[in-house]
C-alpha cells in the first residue's frame, strides 16, 4: 500500500549537507503493525515525515497505492493526509481552547463534506472517553490526551495510522493502556507505523525496521521470544511499581 | 457549509484572546468612531447651511463693499452709497425689479424696564417684498418713513414677545440705544433669513440708520432684486456697469464692490465644505491605517503563537487557502466588530455635540454607517493578508516541531 524507493532526504545547515535520509527502501502492507526504531537523529522522524505526506523526499520516489506522491500537488497531499492517514504526535498536539469533541471532529472539517459529530463521538467512544467529550485538553490527563489525539486520527476513517513516539511523554502504564489502543485498531485491520526508540514498545509490532544515519540497518518480523521477553520485562517492571504504590 | 466552520474557527480563535482582540480592534473602534464623528459633523453643517441659503430667493443679487489689497492685507473699501440703490433700480428697469440697501449694526432696546441687545436693520420698503417676509401686525416702513428719517421701528416676532409679552406692541414705544422709537409694526414669525435671525432683529428705515442712529456713510449691502432669474448673469453686467459709472471706476482699474448671488455663495461654501471633508477624512483615514497596523501586528503574535495548531490543522488535511481562509476571516471578524462598536461610538460623540454644543446641528447619513464599517472590514482583510499568508506558508513540518 506504501512504497518508498530510494528516499532521499537533504537538508542544508550552512555549508553542510546533512542527509537524514540516505536512500531508503520500504514497503509496507495493508493491514501490517510496524515499528521504526533508531537513536535520534536516525532519521525516524523524517521517514515518517515523508511516509505521512507532511514533506516530500529530496529524491527517489514514494508511491501510495501505486501513485506517485511527487506527481500530486499541495491540495492532493492535504486530502491524502485527510482520508488515508491519521497523525499521533508525541506531545499530542490538541488544540488547547476546544472540547475534546472538537478536537476529534477537526480532521472532518477539512473533509468538506457536511457531517455530523454523531462520527467524532463514535471515534471517542473506541478510545474509552466518551465521557470526556467536553472537557477540553488542559482538564484531561497525558493518557486521555493522547486517546483524544488517536481518536482524531480515526475519525475519517483512514487505511494508514502513523504515530511518532505515542508513548514518549507518557508513564508505562499508561503506554501500556495506548498500545492496546493500537492493537486493537491493528485489529480492526488498520495499518499502522510507530516510531520510537524505546524497544519495549517497538517488539510489540510485527515487524520492526532499525535505522542509523538516515539508513535502514535491519528491517525483521520480531519473532515471538523476544517479545515475550520484553513483555515480560515490562510486565514485571509493573507489579513492581504497583506494589511499592499500594506499599506507601 | 465548510466556510460557515471556517469562520467558527476564526470566531474561536478570537474568543480565546478576547482581551488581546479588543486591543487590536482599538485603532479601528476610534477610525471608524472618528470617521462617523466627522461626517455626521460635516453633513449636520452642510445642510443647515444650505437650508438657510435656501431661504434667500434665487433671483436675488446681494452686492457687498469690494476688498483691496493694501501692504499684503486684505481690507474691505466702504464704497456703497445709499443712493447706488435708486441709481441702480433708475439706470436697469428691464433687469431689476427692486433694491434695498441695508446697514446692519446692533443695539439694546428697551421698553421700560424690558430690554433685550438685538441687530438692527436699516432698510428700504422694498426689503418686505423683495425677502417675501411681512408684518403680522401694523405696517411695513415706507417711503415717507424713509424720506422723513422716521423714529419708526418694526420689531420681530422674537422681539415683541421679548418686550411685550402677549399685549400688542404696534403704537408702543421703545427705546433703540437710548432714542425713542414708535414702534409700526410686528413681522411674522420666520425663524432665519439666510444668515440672519431675524425673528430678533429690529428694522428701520435706512436714513434713520445712517443719520441719527449710527452716523454711517455707506451702506453694509445691498440687495438687488432681478425681473427675470433665467437673466441673472445679464443682470449682474448690468448692475456691475451702473455701480463702475456710480463710483466713477475708470476703465481698467478693479471693482469697489462684489455681486453675488445665491449660486455663487452656494458654490463658495462647497468649496470650503470640500477643504473640510478632506482634512476630516484625512484624519479619518490616517487614524484607520494606524488601526490596520494595530490589527496586522496582533495577527503575526496569533500566527506566531499559534504555529503549532497550524501544523496540527495542515497535518490532519486543511489545504493552505484553508489556513489563509481562516486568518483572514479573523483578522476581518475583528475589523468588522470594532467597526460596530466605532459607529456606536462615533453616533454617542456626534449625539453629544448636538446636544452640548449649541450652534452644531449633526446628521448621520446611513449610508456612512455601512461605509465606515465596509471600510473597517477592508482595512482588516488588508491587514490580516500578510500574517494569513505566512501562516499558509508554513511548512508543516516546521510547524509541528515549533515550540
Amino acid at each position: 500500500m506504501i512504497e518508498g524507493e530510494q528516499l532521499r532526504k537533504e537538508y542544508n545547515m550552512g555549508d553542510t549537507v546533512v542527509h537524514a535520509l540516505d536512500g531508503v527502501d520500504l514497503r509496507i502492507a495493508e493491514g501490517e503493525f510496524v515499528s521504526i526504531v533508531g537513536a535520534s537523529g536516525s532519521g525516524k522522524s523524517t521517514l515518517m515525515h515523508i511516509l505521512g505526506c507532511l514533506d516530500r523526499p529530496t529524491s527517489g520516489e514514494l508511491l501510495i497505492q501505486g501513485q506517485p506522491v511527487s506527481s500530486m500537488n499541495d491540495r492532493r497531499l492535504a486530502a491524502i493526509r485527510n482520508r488515508y492517514i491519521g497523525f499521533v504526535f508525541q506531545t499530542f498536539n490538541l488544540i488547547n481552547r476546544t472540547s475534546a469533541l472538537d478536537n476529534v471532529a477537526l480532521p472532518l472539517v477539512y473533509t468538506r463534506k457536511p457531517f455530523s459529530k454523531r462520527d467524532a463521538r463514535r471515534a471517542l467512544e473506541r478510545v474509552g472517553l466518551a465521557d470526556r467529550a467536553r472537557h477540553t485538553p488542559s482538564e484531561l490527563s497525558g493518557g486521555e490526551c493522547q486517546r483524544v489525539a488517536i481518536a482524531r486520527a480515526i475519525v475519517n476513517h483512514p487505511k494508514l495510522i502513523l504515530a511518532d513516539e505515542p508513548t514518549g511523554n507518557l508513564d508505562t502504564g499508561t503506554s501500556a493502556q495506548i498500545m492496546e489502543i493500537f492493537h486493537d485498531l491493528h485489529a480492526n485491520g488498520l495499518t499502522i507505523v510507530i516510531v520510537t526508540h524505546e524497544t519495549e514498545i517497538a517488539v510489540q509490532a510485527q515487524r520492526m525496521i532499525q535505522m542509523c544515519d538516515g539508513r535502514v540497518i535491519d528491517d525483521s518480523h520480531v519473532d515471538e521470544a523476544r517479545r515475550r521477553e520484553v513483555v515480560a520485562l515490562v510486565e514485571s517492571t509493573r507489579r513492581r511499581m504497583f506494589r511499592t504504590r499500594s506499599a506507601s | 457549509m465548510f466556510l460557515f466552520r471556517i469562520i467558527a474557527m476564526a470566531f474561536g480563535g478570537l474568543w480565546t484572546n478576547l482581551f488581546r482582540s479588543l486591543l487590536a480592534t482599538l485603532g479601528v473602534i476610534i477610525g471608524v468612531g472618528a470617521v462617523i464623528a466627522a461626517v455626521s459633523i460635516l453633513q449636520g453643517a452642510e445642510r443647515e447651511i444650505l437650508e438657510r441659503f435656501e431661504s434667500l430667493g434665487a433671483d436675488q443679487l446681494i452686492v457687498l463693499n469690494g476688498s483691496s489689497r493694501r501692504q499684503g492685507r486684505s481690507v474691505t473699501i466702504s464704497s456703497l452709497k445709499l443712493s447706488d440703490a435708486d441709481a441702480i433700480e433708475r439706470d436697469n428697469p428691464k433687469l431689476v425689479a427692486a433694491t434695498a440697501p441695508q446697514v446692519q449694526a446692533g443695539s439694546q432696546v428697551k421698553y421700560y424696564q424690558r430690554n433685550v441687545y438685538a441687530p438692527v436693520l436699516g432698510t428700504s420698503p422694498a426689503y418686505a417684498a423683495i425677502n417675501s417676509y411681512d408684518v403680522a401686525d401694523g405696517r411695513f416702513l415706507t417711503r415717507e418713513d424713509v424720506r422723513g428719517n422716521a423714529m419708526v421701528c418694526i420689531l420681530g416676532y422674537k422681539v415683541a414677545g421679548d418686550l411685550f409679552g402677549v399685549r400688542s406692541a404696534v403704537g408702543m414705544k421703545v427705546k433703540i440705544a437710548g432714542k425713542s422709537f414708535d414702534v409700526i409694526g410686528v413681522m411674522v414669525e420666520r425663524g432665519t433669513l439666510g444668515f440672519i435671525e431675524v425673528d430678533k432683529q429690529v428694522i428701520i428705515p435706512i436714513t434713520t440708520a445712517m443719520g441719527r442712529m449710527y452716523g454711517r456713510r455707506k451702506l453694509t449691502s445691498l440687495i438687488v432684486q432681478s425681473t427675470d432669474p433665467t437673466k441673472l448673469v445679464e443682470c449682474i453686467e448690468s448692475v456691475k456697469k451702473t455701480l463702475r459709472s456710480e463710483h466713477r471706476i475708470r476703465a481698467g482699474k478693479p471693482d469697489d464692490f462684489i455681486i453675488f448671488t445665491q449660486e455663487q455663495i452656494k458654490e463658495n461654501f462647497a468649496q470650503v465644505a470640500v477643504i473640510f471633508a478632506v482634512v476630516l477624512y484625512s484624519i479619518a483615514g490616517i487614524s484607520m491605517v494606524v488601526g490596520g497596523i494595530g490589527i496586522m501586528n496582533i495577527m503575526m503574535v496569533a500566527v506566531t503563537e499559534r504555529t503549532r495548531e497550524i501544523g496540527v490543522r495542515m497535518a490532519v488535511g486543511a489545504r493552505r487557502s484553508d489556513i489563509l481562509i481562516q486568518f483572514l476571516f479573523e483578522a476581518g471578524i475583528i475589523s468588522l466588530f470594532g467597526g460596530g462598536l466605532g459607529v456606536l461610538w462615533g453616533l454617542a460623540v456626534s449625539n453629544l455635540l448636538d446636544t452640548v454644543v449649541d450652534i452644531l446641528t449633526t446628521y448621520t447619513p446611513p449610508i456612512a454607517i455601512v461605509f465606515a464599517l465596509v471600510m473597517a472590514m477592508v482595512v482588516g482583510l488588508l491587514s490580516g493578508v500578510y500574517p494569513a499568508m505566512k501562516a499558509a506558508r508554513l511548512d508543516p513540518v516546521e510547524a509541528l516541531r515549533f515550540e
